[in-house]
């Protein structure tokens, strides 16, 4: 028996020992499943609006190992098209981004509106005899599109759920990360470009870091002791957690996870952005609007998570979100966005572009940690009699909280406090039982258990 | 056979000749190097193109025409 038909659960993936193999971060088997099972079944993060503000803009994106054109068309309506050639597959867009009126393939000149309408044809009349049926070769499109506070999201899948069915009630996580600082609906931003770079491992390494890893602080000790935070000391404002509730906090049924914090009632958000005072003015009067739009839900205070299956968020120091697009079982490639408050004054935009990239990034110190992690950690698991072994997924097992409420505020989700017990792997266990989840189902009937669930009712 | 024509910096304007003998003024020019937006001015084939805009192949077309 080849280790891709032991079965997910519990073969391969055995949630009840808190025990998983090291097969499905390195098998090809299964990593070729999964490019078919998950990646082609879920939501993924393609892009934010603020990239292509204008008609004809367009950014080249990923969908799992697909290469995909983020568009807005002449009638200014946003688009996702896979990036391959309807005649011969060539890719018909080769830069990063730009403006276009059409996309057009190279090899034979083919070429396509920003509708994704196919508009020009090399000898049409001649050798084609207008025969071809031009309304047929438009780009393909995704079946399921969803802009959402300036973000974009797609899937390949038309049966999925709409995408904030998907989230169900991780939405008010997701806010963290896209709302204004001020509490204010959306009105954020991209800065800057893009970070893309490869890093050698399975893009599971770090989908499972992001998910709320808290284990892993012990990597950080160094960038800690440099201090290279906003307030000159750590790697980022955290006195929130002598003060704080910290949890970690999963949604079952759609396989996302996050870490919060919850502050106490009545005590004001620390101060923070201390080195320096426009800044720290900045975001001192932002906490100030927030509480007063947002009442009690501006004591929670965001931390890493992750949207099933790879689109990781980082909600505050730095505010990023990154997508881990698989290449392959051995090799990951990273694309990071910053996020900032549109509004922001540029002192403060400056200030947070030193910051994020002095942190995230290929040449971020923390994110430096993290990889030397995930690439040896790979590396290590990839031999024949490391196979053999499984990974520990046992912390906090059994000790998961429903309901849980801290001074009034309920949270959405199944929550383990880690306050006191400091770190739990109650998040990645959820990563991994919906990772498993899905590469069995054989289609979202199975998946979308809340409704399911709710039909019953 | 006629030299290629480096299409993508045709300006706006230019009129051109192409290969079925018709003409055509360019509109507009994405550089892509394979297609340029243009309007018929003649078309001794099917006269029923003059005045309409459409995209020309870089391979039909023939010539530069010097302007009015």
């Amino acid at each position: 028996m080849t280790a891709a038909n032991q079965g997910y659960r519990p073969g391969l993936v055995d949630m009840a020992a808190g025990q998983i193999s090291r097969e499905i971060f390195v098998n090809e088997e299964i990593y070729e499943e999964e490019l078919e099972r998950l990646f082609a079944r879920v939501w993924l993060f393609v892009g934010h609006e603020s990239q292509i503000p204008k008609q004809g803009d367009y950014f080249v994106s990923g969908m799992g190992e697909e290469s995909v054109i983020l568009c807005r068309d002449r009638a200014g309506k946003v688009h996702v098209f896979l990036n391959s050639c309807r005649h011969r597959g060539m890719k018909v867009c080769r830069y990063d981004e730009g403006n276009t009126p059409v996309f057009t393939c190279p090899y034979h000149g083919w070429s396509y509106g920003t509708d994704g309408k196919l508009v020009g044809v090399p000898y049409f009349r001649e050798a084609y005899h207008e025969k071809l049926d031009k309304a047929q070769w438009g780009l393909v499109e995704v079946p399921q599109l969803c802009l959402y506070k300036g973000t974009v999201w797609a899937s390949w899948d038309p049966s999925a759920p709409p995408f904030l069915e998907y989230l169900g009630d991780f939405v008010r996580y997701l806010d963290l990360t896209l709302d204004g600082w001020d509490g204010s609906e959306g009105g954020t931003e991209i800065l800057g470009g893009i970070q893309k770079w490869r890093i050698p491992c399975n893009w599971k390494f770090p989908a499972e870091n992001f998910c709320g890893d808290s284990y892993h602080n012990i990597s950080h000790r160094s960038v800690d002791l440099v201090g290279i935070g906003p307030s000159g000391s750590g790697r980022r404002d955290m006195q929130e957690r002598q003060m704080a509730r910290r949890l970690h906090v999963a949604l079952y049924e759609r396989g996302h996870q996050t870490g919060v914090y919850v502050l106490p009632k009545d005590l004001p958000t620390p101060p923070s952005y201390q080195h320096s005072s426009v800044v720290a003015e900045y975001f001192a009067h932002c906490e100030e609007e927030r509480r007063r739009r947002r009442g009690e839900w501006a004591r929670l205070i965001g931390s890493p998570g992750e949207i099933f299956p790879n689109t990781a968020l980082h909600p505050r120091q730095p505010r990023t979100i990154a997508a881990w697009h698989p290449r392959g079982p051995h090799q990951t490639e990273v694309w990071r966005w910053y996020l900032v408050d549109a509004a922001a004054p540029a002192e403060v935009k400056d200030f947070l572009r030193d910051y994020y990239i002095r942190y995230s990034g290929p040449g971020g110190m923390t994110e430096q940690d993290d990889m030397e992690n995930w690439n040896y950690a790979h590396a290590a698991s990839r031999g024949t009699i490391a196979r053999r072994y499984p990974y520990s997924y046992e912390q906090g097992l059994g000790f998961e909280t429903e309901n849980y409420e801290f001074q009034g505020l309920r949270l959405p989700g199944t929550v383990m406090d880690i306050t006191e017990t400091k770190s739990s792997e109650h998040n990645l266990r959820n990563l991994y039982r919906r990772w498993a989840e899905f590469m069995d189902a054989g289609s979202w009937g199975e998946l979308a258990t809340w409704r399911i669930a709710r039909a019953a009712e | 056979m006629t030299e290629p024509i480096n299409i993508r910096i045709l300006e706006p304007g230019t009129r051109i000749a192409l290969i079925d003998g018709a003409t055509a003024e360019i509109v507009s020019n994405p550089s892509d190097g394979v297609w340029v937006f243009a309007r018929y001015l003649s078309s001794p084939d099917d006269p029923a193109r003059i005045g309409s805009e459409e995209m020309i192949f870089a391979q039909d077309i023939v010539e530069i025409r010097p302007g009015d």
